[in-house]
Formats: C-alpha cells, sequence, structure tokens
C-alpha cells in the first residue's frame, strides 16, 4: 500500500465516521462543540461557583484546558478499541494495522478544529485579542497530535493483547485529568521540584500548561522541553509503527479470535 | 505447470480464550499444498478442518506457525468474502464507497463505482439507508457487489455464493463466472456442492488441519460426501 492510499484510506475512514455520528444524534454535528462546552460548564459551577477557586479569569484558564485535553482523551480512548471493532475487517484484508487507530486521530482532529475555532472566539469574546504569541499554537498543536497518535498506537495494541487495558485507559484518562492541571493551576504548587517532575513526566500537563502561557499569559512556552518532547514522541512513533508493522500476523491473529 | 501458491510444512495454532498454557487448538498441521496458475480449486471440509485459517494464510492475512508460504511475487491476491467489515451506521452507498477504497481504489474511482453497485444489488431506495436497517439477505448482497470489484490473479473466494433468494444467486454465479477467467487461479470454499462442481477442477479435502485427498473434483468430492453420509 503506497503512502497515498493510506492515507485515502485513513481520511475516508474518518469522513464517513463523522457523517454516522452525526447522523446517529438528533443534534448532530452540533454535539462537537455542546458536548466540550457542557463539560466545561459543569467544571465551572463546581470550582468557581462552589468551591470558589482563586485562579485568575478561571473560565478561561478552564476552556483552554479542558479543550486541548478533551482531544487528547477521547482520542485515545476511542482508538484504544480501533483494531478489536474492526475484526471483521482485519480478518479478511492485510491492512496496515496503524490504519485503524490513525483514522480514528483523524475522525477526533477533524471534530477538535471545530472545537479550537469555539475557543478563539471564546477567547476574542474575554477580551483577549490575537497577538504574536497566539501563532505558538500551531507547534503545540502538532506536538499534541504526535502525542495523541502515539498514545492511540500504543492504546490500540495494548487493548488488543488483552481487552482489560480498554478499562485501565479509561480509567488512566481520569487520572490525568486530575493530574494535568486542567481545573487546577501548575503555578499554584508550592514546592518547585514537584512541579518541574509534572511538567517533566506528564506530557499532557506540559502542553495544556504551554497552551495557556501563549493564549493566556503571552508567555513562550519552554522550547528545549517542547523540542525535546517532540523528537522523544518522533522517535516513539516510528519504533511503535514499526512495531505493529512488523507483528500485523499476530495482531490479526489477536484481533480475530479474541 | 507454473506455480502460483506453494505451502510447504503450514503449521498454525491459535491459543484458546479460556486462558492457560495448554489451551490451544491445532487449525492446520504440516499441511503441504501446491497451487498452479490457472487453478480452479475447491476446498471442502468440515467446520473446524481449517478452510478458513487456510484461506487468511494464503490471502497474507496469517502468517503460518510453523512451515513456509510462498507467492508467486508478480502474481496480486485478495480474499473475496461477504460483508467486507461493513459498518453499521453507515449506508449501503458509503459502505460500498469505504470496500472500493480498501480495495486501493481512489476515491473519485471509488465514486464512479458506486450507481452500477447500487443497480446489481437490487436494494432501491435501501441503498441510501444505514446497513443496520438491513436483512441479512441484502447484506450479502451489498457484499457480493461490493468484492466483485476486486480484479487480482489470485482469487480467493469464502462462501460467496450464498446471497440471498435464487434469481439474485442466478445472477451473482454469472457475474462470477465473467471474473473466473481462464488464466484467472481461484481458490473457492463453499458448502454448496453443486456450485464447486461448477467452477473447480481439482478439490482438496481437509481434514483436521490436513489434506486428506487431493486430486480430480468428482472423485475428491464423492468421497468427502461418502465421508460425511
Amino acid at each position: 500500500m503506497t503512502v497515498k492510499q493510506y492515507f485515502t484510506l485513513v481520511d475516508t475512514i474518518a469522513r464517513l465516521s463523522l457523517k454516522a455520528e452525526a447522523r446517529r444524534y438528533y443534534f448532530g454535528f452540533w454535539w462537537w462543540v455542546i458536548e466540550p462546552l457542557l463539560y466545561v460548564a459543569v467544571f465551572y459551577i463546581v470550582f468557581e461557583k462552589f468551591l470558589g477557586t482563586r485562579t485568575q479569569d478561571f473560565l478561561m484558564f478552564l476552556i483552554v484546558g479542558k479543550f486541548t485535553f478533551i482531544w487528547f482523551s477521547k482520542t485515545v480512548n476511542y482508538a484504544g478499541n480501533s483494531l478489536m471493532g474492526n475484526a471483521s475487517l482485519i480478518g479478511r484484508m492485510d491492512l496496515p494495522k496503524t490504519l485503524f487507530p490513525m483514522a480514528v486521530v483523524l475522525e477526533c482532529s477533524y471534530r477538535q478544529i471545530a472545537v479550537f475555532a469555539l475557543l478563539g472566539v471564546a477567547l476574542i469574546i474575554d477580551g483577549y485579542r490575537p497577538n504574536g504569541y497566539w501563532l505558538w499554537v500551531l507547534p503545540l498543536i502538532c506536538v499534541e497530535a504526535l502525542l495523541i497518535v502515539l498514545c492511540g498506537f500504543i492504546a490500540s495494541v495494548l487493548v488488543c493483547m488483552k481487552r482489560d487495558f480498554a478499562l485501565l485507559i479509561n480509567l488512566g484518562m481520569l487520572f490525568l485529568l486530575f493530574m494535568s492541571g486542567v481545573f487546577w493551576d501548575l503555578n499554584d504548587i508550592g514546592n518547585e521540584a514537584t512541579r518541574e517532575a509534572i511538567l517533566l513526566w506528564n506530557p499532557v500537563a506540559f502542553l495544556l500548561h504551554s497552551f495557556r502561557q501563549v493564549l493566556l499569559w503571552q508567555q513562550t512556552p519552554d522550547l528545549g522541553h517542547l523540542l525535546g518532547l517532540t523528537v522523544f514522541l518522533s522517535v516513539g512513533l516510528v519504533l511503535v509503527a514499526r512495531g505493529m508493522s512488523r507483528y500485523r500476523y499476530y495482531l490479526a491473529q489477536r484481533v480475530v479470535t479474541a | 505447470m507454473m506455480p502460483a501458491l506453494k505451502l510447504t510444512n503450514v503449521g498454525m495454532r491459535f491459543a484458546l480464550n479460556s486462558g492457560g498454557d495448554s489451551g490451544h487448538f491445532q487449525a492446520l498441521r504440516e499441511l503441504n499444498l501446491q497451487v498452479n496458475r490457472g487453478d480452479k480449486l475447491g476446498l471442502v471440509g468440515n467446520n473446524g478442518a481449517g478452510k478458513s485459517t487456510l484461506l487468511r494464510i494464503m490471502a497474507g492475512i496469517y502468517n503460518p506457525g510453523s512451515g513456509t508460504v510462498w507467492r508467486a511475487p508478480e502474481l496480486s491476491i485478495a480474499l473475496l468474502s461477504l460483508g467486507l467489515g461493513f459498518k453499521n451506521d453507515l449506508t449501503g452507498r458509503e459502505n460500498a464507497l469505504l470496500a472500493a477504497v480498501l480495495q486501493g481504489m481512489s476515491k473519485s474511482e471509488a465514486k464512479s463505482h458506486l450507481n452500477a453497485i447500487g443497480e446489481f444489488t437490487e436494494l432501491g431506495r435501501f441503498y441510501d439507508e444505514p446497513v443496520k436497517s438491513y436483512s441479512s439477505g441484502m447484506r450479502t448482497r451489498l457484499g457480493f457487489a461490493t468484492g466483485l470489484l476486486l480484479d487480482t490473479d489470485i482469487l480467493l473466494l469464502d462462501e460467496i455464493l450464498a446471497v440471498g433468494d435464487q434469481s439474485f444467486r442466478n445472477k451473482a454465479r454469472e457475474a462470477l463466472a465473467q471474473k473466473i477467467t481462464a488464466d484467472r487461479t481461484v481458490i473457492l470454499v463453499h458448502h454448496i456442492e453443486h456450485a464447486i462442481r461448477e467452477i473447480c477442477s481439482r478439490v482438496v479435502w481437509l481434514e483436521q488441519g490436513q489434506v486428506k485427498a487431493d486430486g480430480p473434483t468428482s472423485e475428491v468430492l464423492e468421497a468427502y460426501l461418502n465421508s460425511a453420509n
């Protein structure tokens, strides 16, 4: 299969899945923005109104964090089931096994375009004006996409090995929600070493923090960290993709006989 | 005779889901088989004899656990079976588009086939309805019509003539006959005896993952049917 065929297939599967999903619900495509808005509304009520958070401009702080987190969490969750969900196809054709999680990543990324557009509108309505720092959003999106693809590939293989991983990935996303500063500020951590450790070992926390730096606080993200993360994710992605290609027969057997 | 496929001492076993180190099912054992170019080969055997596993190994979906598989490098090979991974929420037309792209077509090329596929299936307005609303007969019609797009040198056919009512079955048989040209290698798995007699000149009888008999259709088929009775 050529690279062009691969991406034609990925794009076709992603677009058809989006159409099918929109057809399934009464509000159709509107759910792409309704869902993240509902999440933000609930978090806002709990943390701002009930608990009285001290974070400045908490609504925008929360929107930036939640909108970028939801892309990661939903995609990796869906990608985890992508190989098992295509068992009948995998049992009939020798297709690259990365195709299925990749199609999920693209499907969720198409949906995320609407979410990022909504984020931009929300920022402008709240009084933020586009500035040079906002350009950093593009490399940040690329690095988050790399992270999502890598985690999506790994999740699909793990669920293929043992179904239990689907539950663990779900729990992992909940764990990350609390550990990545979606609704609390990493700058509030008094212990510098703990803060640095979270940023170093949790790429989701680092990316969320970086998005806030460029969109809300007019700061440049930690470029050294960003570059290091890009290299690490790229190498990881090549290794995992090669592994999935090398063990494609084994994966097909696991999927078909599960 | 020029070989198209050669399987030497092929073995395949699967771990059973019940777990435990000893939980395995031996689907194929020490299987030797050569398929020559232009052969029309039928595969028969009881359920669990290893027919589907053998087709998947031939198609390159599985790698055998032991032994070797040689495929003529210049020949393309594909497995045609009904319901090529249909997605229930997609319409018949969308599934046909997906199936065509999966079979290597560009999107525009795939779109150019969609109306013809719709006409062949005789699904009418259901062609634009989600597949989840289809009867099993409608699904198999769509599966057959999308499968017909395959155009490879070696065609592996898995139970594809079990399609709906008699009139559609006749139409399907005619369409398939056009695909089965003299130079095309065909390997057919089918439970309907006369389909094998009609298409195949040679039959391989599999039993417990091994070749029990290999020879002219009438001879092997008769032995197989006698054993079943």
